[in-house]
């Protein structure tokens, strides 16, 4: 009893500096334009999709007068419009009015666009890069890109990963040390960390027959896995959804398990806690880095699962059971129990704890301090343009921190920045009651 | 109404995938099926046509009553004395029979399921949703035809009492195709029985195996034997009940032109035949996807793709043209050929096929013949080598340059050929829909509501489909059937469709005694 309440007053111990660490507008990362068109989101769900599919259809409007009559149609099935919107809408009945508001529209959409992504390509990355590194903070690159649905696309995929590799691996070699991100107590950390995903490297995907993907992208994954061994990156197979997660894990350890790569690269894979499978998934994946008996540890980030809605929505419209947790509050707590889980098989693996919530990465830093591990054995990850600052505070604490930034063009960065709205403006999120401005006390008590 | 699909195996998780297979192993160890006709409780001949897995056409699942014009006769008058009863039964009677029908499916998923891997080569999530769709109808006219019991509420005055009741015709011929094994003759056959009819069916001679599972499905539950009837045959068995004065309706669903050749049969009305019949059919499509400039292509080529090639193409909502803006048929063409070269053409039984063999030779010879044409005329944009092996496969294909008249861009394939036509704008889209006779199903990709209100308004298909694939309609959901040269307008799996089973009877009865309302 004793043990726990100390437990939960070092979780808020935690969780307080970590607070304190921020900078005080901290608690809207927004600016602006977006906060505006975010307040008006959250407070409308039809106002909200209006705003998605304008952001999603932005990009393949020929014109800024097309892109007006797009966001008049979206605006015609909201029923009470804010005054502002009401104006957008009168100035669409005239063409200089639909170029006007078209012209807004655009900069509003490529100013969010921007918080999310962080340039168009790893080379216009890298300033950015540069400058959080400075500041104590990593990053690991995600490219962003259409769909893959035909080989061709799968291959242009792959070698604009290997381009990224190269180009943050040369880039990186004159940063300045930052021993805080460059070694924790297994050894060496690589500086150039980049983010892949599955369905990008083959067009393959099939849920009801996963070894046919497997097979494809692993065409192109094992090159990379090379390219990453040659350069010391660590590559990151990022985790989807559940159609593609049995294709994905079998990919990933069916490569590592390959005698060339016994030695390198530095590989993680994702767990996703709002997974109800997951603590068996967690099982499995350890199973299997014992077995593959690699001498680099497996990295493993932890995160909720980002296709929430999309997994409800397909279960329910097949009838099936949904694969994710239905309440917050359970997948919040399989998250902590999964944090443990995860600290306690150390060495084996790396821990990455991949969060927004204060009270999740306050319980795994505390957890950590609290069993005896060093905070340089834990690593903590946001997403750009919604972590920054929780990124510098952490960085700020000592902490070893990593930022996930995407890299794109406007066109291929619609559908994440899409997501990332969505995220950002869902009712049930931390950030959400963050930026509400709930009492701290309240943010980092027990889910 | 609550009523609630039946849930699709979850093909995504392993075991479920096994249990599948284990009972196609079980299935395979008793092939050749044997199905008889059965009338009355007897079992009729059992020789006379066989079907053949169209993957590996030497490989024999089963052999079927070569059922005659007599058979169909004897089938007709059973159905008669069987009407008798079966048409007296209160509704929520024969609902509990039909959905003892549907549990007795749901008990035997995995083997129906297999059968139409075998006997149509229907791949497993289609086989497993063709399964699910045959639950879904028995339940829904079930709970369809207990609630048309009470009937609709009529206008009252003082001093009458009005009331309209839905009572069974008589006799229902059901000719279903082999596309749907089991969905669609389960759907026509359990509307029938669900209004009281007795019904007798033809199944298509592709797919014997799979009715003579529903029928002893059906009989099992409780539905007389006189009551529904199974005659597996060629056409000249479906033409004499067609024929047959003791038929009142008949319900078909197949091609055009046996569909146009029923209601013409139909409609004589000799002196002997007490009743008008009627037809319920369910014909072609040439089904035209619209994609509009802002479309997201990410989401509408792999939509199309199923439209057109899941199952090769042979559903009667498959896409086989797309109506593409200028603006974006370049790279809409592109993406959608390097699609096409990725899909895996292969035997229904493996899970990774997306492209299974067509049904039977006469089905690859079409086909083919409409890819030469299409090669002739304007231009094979994806060529793939056919795969080795038996099996009547057909390479999917995509087409575009055709000229206007050309044949691969009016008539139904059925097969995996898609031809991309390229239009000025949306207006000269829906032109192109709206100048086509055959009016089944339509899909549109487009970001704009406008452009979505204003396509709504000028389609004339039967089942619109607005950024999403144009097949897999689910019953209850999207009630399903074709316009113009496509179907007589009914909706399989809709409210109304058991109304056409029905004969409409209002009573009005004077409830004024002596100048006094006595109620
Ligand atoms: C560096 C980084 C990498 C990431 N990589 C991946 C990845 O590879 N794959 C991936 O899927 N996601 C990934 N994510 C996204 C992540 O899964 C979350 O979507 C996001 O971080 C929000 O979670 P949170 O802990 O920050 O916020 P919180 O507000 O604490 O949690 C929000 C999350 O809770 C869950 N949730 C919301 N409502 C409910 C409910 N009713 N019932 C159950 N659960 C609910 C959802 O997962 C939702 O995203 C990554 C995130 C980061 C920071």
């Amino acid at each position: 009893m004793s043990v726990q309440v100390d437990f939960e007053a070092e979780i808020r111990r935690v969780g307080q500096a970590l607070a304190d660490a921020m900078p005080t507008h901290a608690r809207n990362p927004l600016e602006a334009v977006d906060r505006k068109a975010m307040e008006l989101a959250e407070r409308d769900e039809r106002l909200q999709a209006a705003l998605l599919r304008l952001v999603d259809v932005t990009p393949a409007c020929r014109s800024l007068e097309d892109l007006a009559g797009h966001l008049k149609g979206y605006l015609d099935e909201v029923g009470e419009r804010p005054p502002s919107l009401d104006a957008a809408m009168r100035a669409a009945h005239t063409k200089a009015g639909r170029v006007a508001l078209g012209a807004a529209a655009t900069a509003g959409v490529r100013h969010m666009a921007h918080r999310f992504i962080v340039g168009e390509s790893p080379r216009d990355a890298l300033r950015a890069i540069e400058r959080s590194w400075a500041e104590g903070i990593g990053t690991s690159l995600d490219l962003l890109g259409e769909a893959t649905v035909t080989q061709a696309e799968a291959d242009r995929y792959a070698e604009r990963c290997a381009d990224a590799i190269a180009t943050l691996a040369r880039a990186a070699a004159h940063w300045p040390e930052r021993p805080a991100l460059e070694r924790d107590s297994l050894g060496p950390i690589p500086r150039t960390n980049l983010s892949v995903k599955v369905t990008a490297l083959t067009p393959l995907i099939r849920p009801e027959a996963p070894h046919v993907g497997r097979e494809d992208a692993a065409r192109r994954l094992r090159p990379l896995l090379r390219a990453a061994r040659e350069a010391r990156a660590h590559l990151h197979v990022d985790m989807e959804s559940v159609d593609a997660l049995e294709t994905t894990e079998d990919l990933f350890f069916s490569l590592l398990e390959e005698d060339e790569f016994r030695a390198g690269p530095s590989a993680g894979i994702v767990l996703q806690a709002y997974l109800r499978e997951s603590p068996v998934q967690l099982e499995r994946i350890l199973d299997r880095a014992r077995r593959a008996q690699r001498e680099v540890a497996l990295v493993v980030r932890l995160v909720k699962g980002a296709y929430w809605d999309h997994e409800v929505v397909e279960a329910r419209q097949q009838g099936w059971r949904p694969p994710v947790f239905e309440s917050k509050a359970d997948c919040d707590r399989n998250y902590e129990r999964l944090t443990r889980r995860l600290l306690d098989a150390r060495p084996l693996v790396r821990l990455l704890i991949a969060s927004h919530n204060l009270r999740s990465i306050s319980h795994a830093i505390a957890l950590n301090r609290l069993s005896g591990g060093e905070d340089r054995d834990l690593e903590l990850q946001v997403l750009r343009g919604l972590g920054d600052d929780l990124a510098r505070a952490l960085a700020r604490s000592g902490l070893r921190v990593r930022t996930y930034a995407p890299v794109g063009d406007l066109m291929a960065g619609m559908a994440y920045l899409v997501r990332r709205l969505l995220e950002n403006t869902a009712n049930e999120s931390f950030l959400h009651d963050w930026r509400g401005g709930a009492p701290l006390e309240e943010l980092l008590a027990p889910p | 109404m609550s009523f609630r699909n039946e849930p699709t195996l979850e093909l995504r998780r392993a075991p479920a995938r096994q249990s599948l297979l284990a009972a196609l192993d079980a299935l395979d160890a008793r092939l050749p099926l044997s199905v008889p006709v059965l009338v009355g409780g007897g079992r009729g001949r059992v020789e006379g046509i066989e079907s053949t897995d169209p993957g590996r056409p030497s490989r024999l699942v089963a052999r079927a009553g070569g059922g005659t014009s007599e058979d169909a006769l004897a089938a007709v008058e059973a159905a008669r004395r069987g009407f008798r009863d079966w048409g007296r039964r209160p509704a929520s009677e024969r609902a509990e029979v039909l959905r003892a029908g549907a549990a007795g499916l749901r008990e035997r998923r995995l083997e129906l399921a297999a059968l139409q891997v075998r006997e149509c080569a229907k791949p497993w999530a289609e086989a497993d949703a063709d399964v699910c769709e045959a639950i879904d109808f028995l339940e829904y006219y079930a709970q369809g035809a207990a609630e048309l019991e009470s009937g609709p509420e009529l206008v009252q005055a003082p001093g009458e009492r009005n009331l309209m009741r839905h009572a069974p015709r008589g006799v229902v011929a059901v000719i279903p195709p082999w596309n749907f094994p089991l969905a669609i003759p389960t759907g026509m056959t359990a509307a029938a029985l669900a209004a009281g009819n007795a019904a007798v069916l033809k199944p298509a001679e592709q797919s014997p195996a799979s009715a003579l599972m529903l029928i002893e499905v059906l009989h099992a539950a409780g539905v007389p034997a006189d009551a529904l009837a199974l005659v597996p045959g060629l056409g000249d068995a479906g033409a004499a009940l067609v024929r047959h004065p003791g038929v009142h309706v008949i319900a078909f669903t197949g091609s055009s032109r046996v569909g146009l050749e029923i209601v013409r049969t139909a409609a004589q009305t000799p002196d002997e035949q007490g009743h008008v019949k009627r037809v319920v059919a369910e014909m072609g499509g040439k089904n035209c996807a619209i994609v509009d400039e802002d479309a997201d292509l990410d989401d509408a080529v792999p939509a199309l793709l199923r439209s057109a090639f899941a199952y090769a193409g042979q559903k009667c909502s498959a896409v086989s043209r797309v109506l593409c803006h200028e603006a974006v048929a370049g790279t809409l063409i592109e993406r959608l050929a390097g699609a096409t070269e990725a899909l895996i053409v292969g035997q229904a039984e493996d899970f990774a096929t997306q492209v299974p063999p067509l049904i039977e030779q006469e089905a690859q010879e079409r086909v083919s013949g409409y890819s030469h044409l299409a090669a002739e005329h304007g231009r094979l944009v994806v060529q793939r080598d056919e795969p080795p092996g038996e099996g009547w496969f057909a390479a999917p294909t995509i087409a575009a340059d055709l000229p206007r008249d050309s044949p691969v861009l009016h008539e139904e394939i059925f097969g995996p050929l898609l031809a991309v036509d390229v239009v000025a704008d949306i207006e000269a889209a829906c032109d192109a829909v709206d100048a086509l006779p055959l009016a089944l199903t339509g899909g549109l990709f487009s970001r704009n509501p406008a452009t979505v209100e204003r396509v709504i308004a000028r389609s004339p298909v039967g089942n619109l489909y607005i950024n999403r694939a144009t097949t897999g309609a689910m019953v209850g959901r999207q009630p399903f059937g074709g316009n113009r040269r496509s179907g007589i307008g009914s909706k399989a799996g809709g409210p109304g469709y058991l109304l056409q089973f029905t004969e409409p009877r209002v009573v009005t009865e004077n409830t004024v005694r002596h100048g006094l309302v006595v109620e």
